[in-house]
């Protein structure tokens, strides 16, 4: 039957994905587990989108569908899962700039790869950024902006992490107006193109840790 | 204007017909005497005079003046005019679908949409049914706090009874929530009447200087029509799979309706381009397979019927587009005069290069966090590429940035001289 659920999400069939997530949990089988199957799916999507046979709506489809299996779920969840996370990631929009879908999907990606991700939604000044990762003890922070004109915020961030002392906190940007040019003149430590390339620059720096 | 009326045109008269002819000969791909340079200038040469996007929201005299000072300091060939929705005009009204500098955002940030679903997914079937009646009964309530009171007006089409508008429309100008909303939409008119007043002077003032603006009428991809404005791009994103039917439905009602409303325009106004942004079309929203299906029929039917109309369409092709390449390839040659964002631009000269003028695209990134010497670099690049058929425009990949180096938008500007002179 869990292969049912992976199939029904690989397939963007969310009735069918909910009616099997009940059939699991009529038949015990944890809800962790049934998140699991919903983060394998997700995998096989992302693995498509990766080598340009999937687009946004492949995307946009299937975080929809994992999003209301884990509602579903929610109620019969204990504790916050048995698995270990491999790192905290604080997220948002920068100052000023207002777009979230490409922000959403990153966090849903970095959620399904096994980070813990507060999202700290848009227009989101440095000051919270710096205080959101001194609060969670953030491993890394993720800049997103959509124009040109998140630049100047996401450079000013960045400054005050650099001024609060926070130099080992891991700042990655991305979106529309980011290449490696202004990664490297705001002083970020990565950039990414897409969800994917985040999900891959945030595994290589907690395997850089480990 | 133009000097048509003066049998002895002034120095800056000749240099507006030069700068115009250069433009016009490029976008039919006929070489003109250098590479012309159109820059889309929302917020750049403002700031160069200290008028920040909440200023220029506000203050369209001082925004006007500081505009036409600064950019034509630059020596481009032809300009877009700044200018966007005025702040008090949204204020006044309530507008909820928009954020802007000098209300919701910082001074110097610009304008942005508040995308969400403004119609919902289970509401096709009355948009369908009645779609005007649908956008201002149910929508313009849900986009301006303003326009609430059009959501307790009756259905339009039972206002065509021979008496009923006038007992209707009474009785409702008599209820104070809409005798409220009448008299902020006449305040929201005299606000609008001198704020385009304000642009109209700056055109005036630049034509004298011997510098032409393009002024385009406004037409969408019908697909980003729906996307934009009505379903938001996760709602549409969900109807492709979900109820693809009625998506298509919307945007087969929505076309030709699009067509007559921006050809009539034209001719209303006198213009000759159709300025098109593209959103939703670009390379990372959807495969080609979903392109062909959802998206590029009814904007090549748009795009066509206006070139039969004469009318250039001006599409913006924002963001990566190299995908769509054998799209681009199917419409006329030296008819479209598009604009570049990211592309593969070897791919674009073999497969576009004698279809449309290439106008673009020096990387916002490197006006940005670049150097004169990189801005420089791609300016030689585009020309080597583009520049054997005449068949270029510089400008920056999304206009010029208001936070492009200025030392970056000379080097770009200095460069078509050097290198671009045929």
């Amino acid at each position: 039957m869990s292969q049912t659920l992976i199939e029904a999400i690989t397939s963007f069939n969310k009735e069918g994905a909910l009616s099997t997530t009940d059939e699991l949990l009529n038949a015990n089988v944890k809800p962790e587990e049934i998140l699991d199957h919903g983060r394998t799916a997700m995998k096989i999507i992302g693995d498509k989108f990766e080598c340009g046979e999937y687009f946004l709506p492949e995307l946009i489809i299937s975080g929809d569908i994992l999003s209301s299996i884990a509602e579903r779920l929610k109620p019969f969840l204990t504790g916050d899962g048995t698995k270990e996370k491999l790192g905290v990631v604080v997220f948002g929009t920068v100052s000023g700039d207002i777009h979230d879908i490409a922000k959403d999907i990153v966090i849903s990606m970095l959620d399904v790869n096994g980070f813990v991700v507060v999202d700290l939604g848009v227009d989101v000044s440095a000051q919270r950024f710096v205080e959101a990762a001194q609060e969670h003890q953030a491993d890394m922070v993720g800049l997103s902006g959509f124009l040109t004109l998140a630049i100047d915020p996401m450079r000013e961030t960045i400054a005050a992490f650099k001024a609060a002392g926070l130099n080992d906190v891991k700042i990655m940007i991305g979106g529309g107006p980011i290449n490696e040019l202004v990664c490297e003149d705001i002083g970020a430590d990565a950039w990414g193109a897409n969800a994917i390339e985040a999900v891959a620059i945030s595994k290589g720096w907690v395997g850089e840790k480990a | 204007m133009t000097g048509k009326d003066n049998p002895q045109p002034n120095k800056n008269q000749l240099e507006y017909q030069a700068r115009e002819k250069r433009v016009w000969d490029a976008v039919r791909l006929q070489k003109p005497d250098r590479v012309p340079i159109v820059c889309y200038d929302e917020y750049f040469s403002l700031k160069l005079g200290g008028v920040t996007p909440a200023d220029a929201y506000y203050d369209i005299e001082r925004a006007a003046a500081a505009f036409v000072e600064n950019v034509t300091k630059f020596n481009w060939d032809m300009i877009s005019l700044f200018g966007n929705l005025p702040g008090e005009v949204g204020e006044t009204i309530g507008l909820t679908s928009n954020k802007w500098a000098g209300c919701h955002l910082p001074a110097n940030q610009e304008f942005q949409f508040v995308e969400k679903e403004y119609m919902l997914a289970d509401e096709y079937d009355q948009f369908l049914k009645d779609p005007s009646d649908f956008v201002i009964r149910k929508m313009w309530p849900r986009m301006a706090t303003g326009l609430g009171p059009f959501g307790e007006f009756p259905s339009f089409l039972m206002l065509s009874h021979a008496y009923t508008p006038i007992y209707e429309l009474a009785m409702l100008a008599g209820q104070p929530n809409v005798r409220e909303m009448l008299e902020k939409l006449i305040a929201m008119g005299e606000q609008m009447n001198r704020y385009t007043a304000g642009l109209d002077q700056a055109v005036s003032a630049l034509a004298e200087k011997g510098y032409p603006v393009f002024i385009e009428v406004p037409a969408h991809a019908p697909f980003d029509w729906i996307s934009d404005y009505f379903r938001g791009i996760k709602g549409t994103m969900m109807d492709m799979f979900y109820q693809p039917d009625k998506l298509k439905a919307a945007i087969d009602l929505i076309t030709p309706q699009m067509i007559d409303y921006t050809i009539q325009t034209a001719k209303e106004m006198e213009l000759s381009t159709v300025s098109i942004p593209l959103h939703r079309g670009a390379d990372p929203f959807m495969s080609n397979d979903q392109y062909a299906e959802f998206y590029w029929p009814s904007l090549k039917e748009l795009l066509l019927s206006l070139i039969e109309a004469d009318l250039t369409p001006m599409p913006y092709w924002e963001g990566s587009y190299s995908n769509r390449l054998p799209f681009l390839a199917e419409l006329p040659p030296g008819k479209i005069w598009g604009h570049f964002e990211v592309i593969d631009l070897h791919k674009a000269k073999e497969m576009i290069g004698d279809v449309m003028v290439f106008w673009g695209n020096v990387p916002s990134q490197t006006l940005i966090s670049g150097t004169p010497e990189q801005t420089r670099d791609s300016v030689r690049e585009l020309i080597d590429i583009f520049g054997d058929n005449g068949g270029l425009i510089i400008d920056g990949s999304v206009g010029i940035p208001k936070e492009a180096k200025l030392e970056n938008v000379i080097a770009m500007t200095e460069a078509v001289f050097d290198y671009g002179v045929y």
